[in-house]
C-alpha cells in the first residue's frame, strides 16, 4: 500500500509529473519566445506562476461552490492516477498494476470533464461557451484517438495491458515502424495536441475571443490546479505515446530523446499554425484524421 | 413444470424486486397527491407480480401470456398521465402489442419444431427456415420489449409523457431486465448462437449505441434525452452478448443490472425536477444545483456512471463488454474482424458522445443560470423518498463499481471460467483517489485560505450582463454538430420519422387505406367495372 501510494503521489505519479511537466512547458514557452525572435521567460517561470497563483485568493462566482472547486481536484488526481499507471508500465513492463489501455484512455478524458463541469458551474455565459467547445472538440478527437488505440491492440495481437504492448514491441520492434504504426501513431499525436489544448486547438480557451472561456471564473489555486492538470498532461501523453508507439530496449537519454522529439514536434504544430473554429476543429478531427486512423486499423489488421 | 428457477432468472427477479421497491417508495412522495393514484398503484403492484412470474417460468405458453399482460400494464401506467400521454401509449401498445404478436406466431413455430412448450428442454438450430423465422419472430418482441433497434421508437415517447416513476420503473428498469432476459434465453438457451447471426447482432448494437446517443444530443426534452439513452445502453448490452463468450456476456448482464440502477435513478431526478420546477424543457430550466443539492448529486453521479467514467458502475461493465468484444474480434477472420473492431470504436465513441449529451443536461439543469421564470417559484426538495431513492441509487453506482471485480459472475451464467485480458483495480485507484483528495483537502485548509471565500457576480467584459440576455441554457451545445456536413441530412429525416418503425407503418398503413379510399368512390360505373374485370379474370383462371 505505500508503495502504490508512493507510486501516486511521488514517482511516476504526481510530483514526478508536475516537476517534469511543468519543467518541459518552461522548455516549450522558451523555445516559442525564441521561434519569435523574443527572449522569452526564464525555464523556470510555470513553476513561479504556480507558486504565484496558490498565494493569491480564490474569488467564487455567485452562486457556484462545492462543484465549482472540486472538480479541478478530480482532474488532477485522475491524471496523475494515468500517469502513476503509465510511468509504472514503462519501469516494469511485466508487473500489472491498476489498469489496463482501456482504462487509461478513460482516466484521460477526465480533466476535461472537470473542467467542462467546472466551468458550467461558474455561472458565466463565456465559461459556458467554453465549456461546450471543449465538450465539442473532445467528441471531435475522441474519435480518431480511440481508432489508433485500437490499432495498437490489434498490432499486439489483443494486448491490453500497456506493460504487454510494451514487452510486444521489445520482441517485435517498435510499432512506430511499420505503415499502420506510423498512421496511428501521427493520428494520436495530432489528438494528443488537442487534449493539450494547443494552438491551433486551444478554441475552449480562446484568451482573445473569450477570454479563457471555460477558466475565465477560475483564480488562486483552483486555477493552479488547472494549469498542474495540464501540466500532468504534458508528461504523460509523451509517455503514452512513447508505450504505445516507440518502445524499444535502450538506454534512459535515448527515452529522454524520444520524450524531447515528442515535445518538439508539439511545440512545431502549435507554432506554426492558427486557432481554428470549432467547427473547423471537429471538421478536420471526424474528416481526414480519422481517414487516416481508419486506414491505419485497416492495414494493422492486414498485418502491415 | 411450470416454472424453474436458476440463477439467472433468480437474479431478473431480485431486479424486479428491487426497482418495485425502489419505485413504490419514491411513489409515496411523488403521486401524493395524484388523482388516479389509485389506478396506479394497482397497476404497479399488477406490473411487479406480472413480472416476477414471466421471470420464473419455464413455460412458453404461460410465458407469453404474461408477456402480453405486461404490455397492457404499461400501456395503462402511461396512460395515467392523461390526455398528453395519449398518442405515446397508443403507440407504445402499437409497437409492443404487434410484436407480442409476432412472438405468439414464432412460440407456436418452435413448438411444432420441437413439440415441447419447456423452454429448458427446446434445444434448435438455425439449420432450417422455419427455425430462422421462429428465432426472429420471437427476437422481435424481445428487442421492442428492451427498446433496440429498430423497435425502440415507443420508448422516447412513453419517456416524455408518462409520470416520471413510471418511466423509471418500466422503460428504465423492468423492460430492460426482462427483454433481456428473454434475448439471453433464446438464443443462449433455446437456440445457439452461431457466427452470422453474432455478427448481425454486433451491428445492430453498434448502430442502436450510435444513433439513439445521436438523437439524445439535441433533444429539448429532458426525460425524452432520457428515453433516447435508455435505447443507447441496449446497444451495449447486445454488444455483450453477441461476443458470445463468458467475459461479454457476464458484461452484458452486469451492464444490464447497471443501466436499470443509474437510469432508474437519472428518471427519479428527473421526476424531481419536473414537480419541484414544474418544467422538463431544458430550456425554462437552469441553476437547480443549489435548490435541489441532494438531485443534483444522484444525477452528477448517475450521469457520470452512464458516461462510463472510473471507478463507477457503467464504465466496469463496459470494459468488460470491450474485452468480450476484443477477444471475438481475434477469434474471426480478418474480414469480419474489422466489422468487430468498427463496432468496438462505435461503442466506445458512443461513450463520449453520452457524456456530452450528460454535459448538456447537468449544465441546463442543474448547473448554468436559474432563469428569470424560475425566480420566484419556491423550489425546495420535499419528501423523504423522493429524495433517498436517487440518493440510495446513486451510491449503488458507486459502490458496485467499486466492488465489481467481487461480484461472482460465473455463477450468473453457464460457461466456460471468466478471465479478465485486462487489469482494472477499481478499489486501489479510488482509494489512492480518495486519500489524493483528502491529502489536497488538508493542504488547503492548512493554508488557511479565509474560511468564508469571496463570492462575485460572474465577469462578462466589464459590464453587468442582463441574465435572460446572456443566459446560456446549454441546449444549443451541439448545433455545430447537427450542421456538420454529412449528419445535417441525416438529422432532418431522423426529426421527420423517417426512421420510425412506427411513423413508417402507418404510412403504410394509411396509404393502404388511401388506395382502398380511391376505388371506393361511390360511383355506380366504376364498381360495375371492376366487378367485370373480376369475373373476366375468374372465368380467365376457371376455363384455362
Amino acid at each position: 500500500m505505500i508503495r502504490n501510494l508512493f507510486d501516486f503521489l511521488v514517482f511516476p505519479g504526481f510530483l514526478t509529473a508536475i516537476f517534469v511537466g511543468l519543467l518541459t512547458g518552461g522548455i516549450d514557452r522558451v523555445v516559442t519566445a525564441r521561434i519569435q525572435w523574443r527572449k522569452g521567460p526564464p525555464l523556470f517561470q510555470n513553476f513561479i506562476d504556480i507558486i504565484k497563483l496558490s498565494a493569491k485568493e480564490i474569488i467564487i462566482p455567485a452562486g457556484a461552490r462545492f462543484t465549482f472547486l472540486l472538480s479541478p481536484f478530480f482532474g488532477l488526481l485522475a491524471v496523475s492516477l494515468a500517469a502513476a499507471i503509465i510511468g509504472r508500465a514503462l519501469i516494469n513492463p511485466l508487473e500489472s498494476f491498476l489498469g489496463d489501455v482501456i482504462v487509461i484512455l478513460y482516466l484521460l478524458g477526465i480533466p476535461a470533464i472537470a473542467l467542462i463541469i467546472g466551468a458550467s458551474s461558474s455561472r458565466n455565459p463565456l465559461a459556458s461557451v467554453g465549456a461546450s467547445r471543449e465538450m465539442k472538440l473532445m467528441l471531435a478527437y475522441e474519435l480518431p484517438f480511440i481508432i489508433s488505440l485500437i490499432t495498437v491492440i490489434v498490432k499486439s495481437k489483443g494486448a491490453l495491458h500497456l506493460g504487454s504492448i510494451i514487452n510486444y514491441q521489445v520482441n517485435n520492434g517498435a510499432n512506430l515502424y511499420s505503415f499502420s504504426g506510423a498512421l496511428a501513431f501521427i493520428c494520436m499525436l495530432l489528438c494528443a495536441h488537442a487534449k493539450l489544448g494547443f494552438v491551433p486547438f486551444d478554441v475552449a480557451e480562446a484568451e482573445q475571443e473569450i477570454m479563457a472561456g471555460a477558466m475565465i471564473e477560475y483564480s488562486g489555486l483552483a486555477l493552479a490546479l488547472f494549469k498542474l492538470t495540464k501540466a500532468v498532461l504534458l508528461y504523460l501523453l509523451p509517455l503514452f505515446l512513447i508505450g504505445l508507439f516507440w518502445f524499444t530496449n535502450a538506454n534512459l537519454f535515448v527515452f529522454i530523446g524520444k520524450f524531447l522529439v515528442i515535445i518538439v514536434l508539439f511545440v512545431l504544430i502549435k507554432n506554426t499554425n492558427p486557432r481554428l473554429r470549432i467547427d473547423q476543429a471537429i471538421k478536420f478531427f471526424w474528416g481526414p484524421v480519422t481517414i487516416c486512423a481508419l486506414a491505419g486499423l485497416g492495414l494493422a489488421i492486414l498485418g502491415y | 413444470m411450470m416454472f424453474k428457477v436458476d440463477p439467472l432468472s433468480i437474479f431478473i427477479a431480485a431486479g424486479v424486486i428491487f426497482f418495485s421497491i425502489a419505485t413504490f417508495i419514491y411513489s409515496f412522495g411523488f403521486m401524493r397527491e395524484h388523482p388516479r393514484r389509485r389506478g396506479y398503484y394497482f397497476y404497479l403492484i399488477l406490473t411487479s407480480l406480472v413480472s416476477l412470474a414471466t421471470a420464473l417460468t419455464n413455460n412458453l405458453i404461460l410465458f407469453a401470456g404474461l408477456w402480453g399482460f405486461l404490455g397492457l400494464t404499461l400501456y395503462l401506467l402511461i396512460n395515467i398521465n392523461g390526455e398528453i400521454a395519449v398518442p405515446a401509449a397508443k403507440k407504445t401498445l402499437i409497437i409492443i402489442g404487434g410484436t407480442d404478436a409476432l412472438m405468439l406466431l414464432g412460440i407456436a413455430m418452435v413448438y411444432s419444431l420441437s413439440g415441447s412448450w419447456q423452454m429448458d428442454k427446446i434445444k434448435l438450430d438455425f439449420t432450417t427456415a422455419p427455425s430462422i423465422f421462429a428465432y426472429i419472430f420471437i427476437l422481435c418482441a424481445a428487442f421492442a420489449k428492451a427498446g433496440a433497434m429498430p423497435f425502440h421508437t415507443w420508448v422516447p415517447d412513453c419517456a416524455q409523457n408518462s409520470p416520471g416513476p413510471v418511466a423509471a420503473f418500466l422503460p428504465a428498469s423492468l423492460d430492460k431486465l426482462l427483454g433481456i432476459y428473454l434475448i439471453v434465453r433464446l438464443t443462449f438457451g433455446m437456440f445457439k448462437m452461431s457466427a452470422g447471426l453474432s455478427l448481425i447482432f454486433m451491428v445492430l448494437g453498434a448502430v442502436t449505441i450510435l444513433s439513439a446517443v445521436m438523437m439524445a444530443l439535441v433533444q429539448h426534452d429532458l426525460k425524452r434525452l432520457l428515453g433516447y439513452h435508455a435505447v443507447s445502453q441496449v446497444g451495449y448490452m447486445i454488444l455483450g452478448l453477441a461476443s458470445a463468450n463468458p467475459i461479454g456476456i457476464a458484461g452484458a448482464l452486469f451492464h444490464m443490472a447497471n443501466n436499470a440502477i443509474y437510469k432508474s435513478c437519472l428518471f427519479f431526478c428527473a421526476a424531481n425536477v419536473e414537480k419541484k420546477a414544474g418544467s422538463q424543457d431544458l430550456d425554462k430550466l437552469g441553476g437547480l444545483a443549489k435548490f435541489m443539492p441532494v438531485t443534483y448529486i444522484s444525477a452528477l453521479i448517475a450521469s457520470l456512471a452512464i458516461s462510463g467514467v472510473p471507478p463507477f458502475n457503467g464504465f466496469f461493465s463496459k470494459w468488460m463488454i470491450y474485452q468480450g468484444v476484443i477477444i471475438k474480434a481475434r477469434e474471426v477472420g480478418p474480414a469480419a474482424g474489422s466489422v468487430v473492431l468498427i463496432c468496438l470504436v462505435a461503442a466506445m465513441f458512443g461513450s463520449a458522445l453520452t457524456l456530452a449529451s450528460f454535459v448538456k443536461l447537468l449544465h441546463a439543469v442543474f448547473l448554468g443560470v436559474l432563469p428569470s421564470s424560475l425566480e420566484n417559484k419556491k423550489i425546495e426538495e420535499k419528501g423523504m423518498g423522493m429524495k433517498i431513492v436517487p440518493l440510495f441509487l446513486a451510491l449503488l453506482c458507486l459502490l458496485s463499481g467499486i466492488f465489481a471485480y467481487k461480484i461472482p459472475f460465473k455463477y450468473l451464467f453457464v460457461g466456460a471460467e471468466l478471465k479478465y485480458p485486462g487489469i482494472w483495480n477499481a478499489s486501489l485507484a479510488s482509494l489512492l483517489i480518495g486519500l489524493g483528495l483528502f491529502i489536497g483537502l488538508v493542504i488547503f485548509r492548512l493554508k488557511q485560505i479565509r474560511p468564508v471565500f469571496r463570492q462575485e457576480q460572474a465577469y462578462v467584459g466589464g459590464e453587468p450582463a442582463p441574465r435572460d440576455e446572456t443566459r446560456v441554457s446549454g441546449t444549443q451545445f451541439y448545433e455545430t454538430i447537427k450542421q456538420f456536413g454529412p449528419l445535417k441530412g441525416i438529422y432532418l429525416r431522423a426529426e421527420a420519422g423517417v426512421f420510425d418503425i412506427y411513423e413508417q407503418g402507418k404510412n403504410l398503413t394509411f396509404a393502404i387505406g388511401k388506395f382502398l379510399q380511391y376505388l371506393h368512390n361511390g360511383v355506380l360505373p366504376t364498381y360495375l367495372v371492376w366487378t367485370l374485370l373480376g369475373m373476366l379474370g375468374l372465368f380467365l383462371v376457371l376455363v384455362r
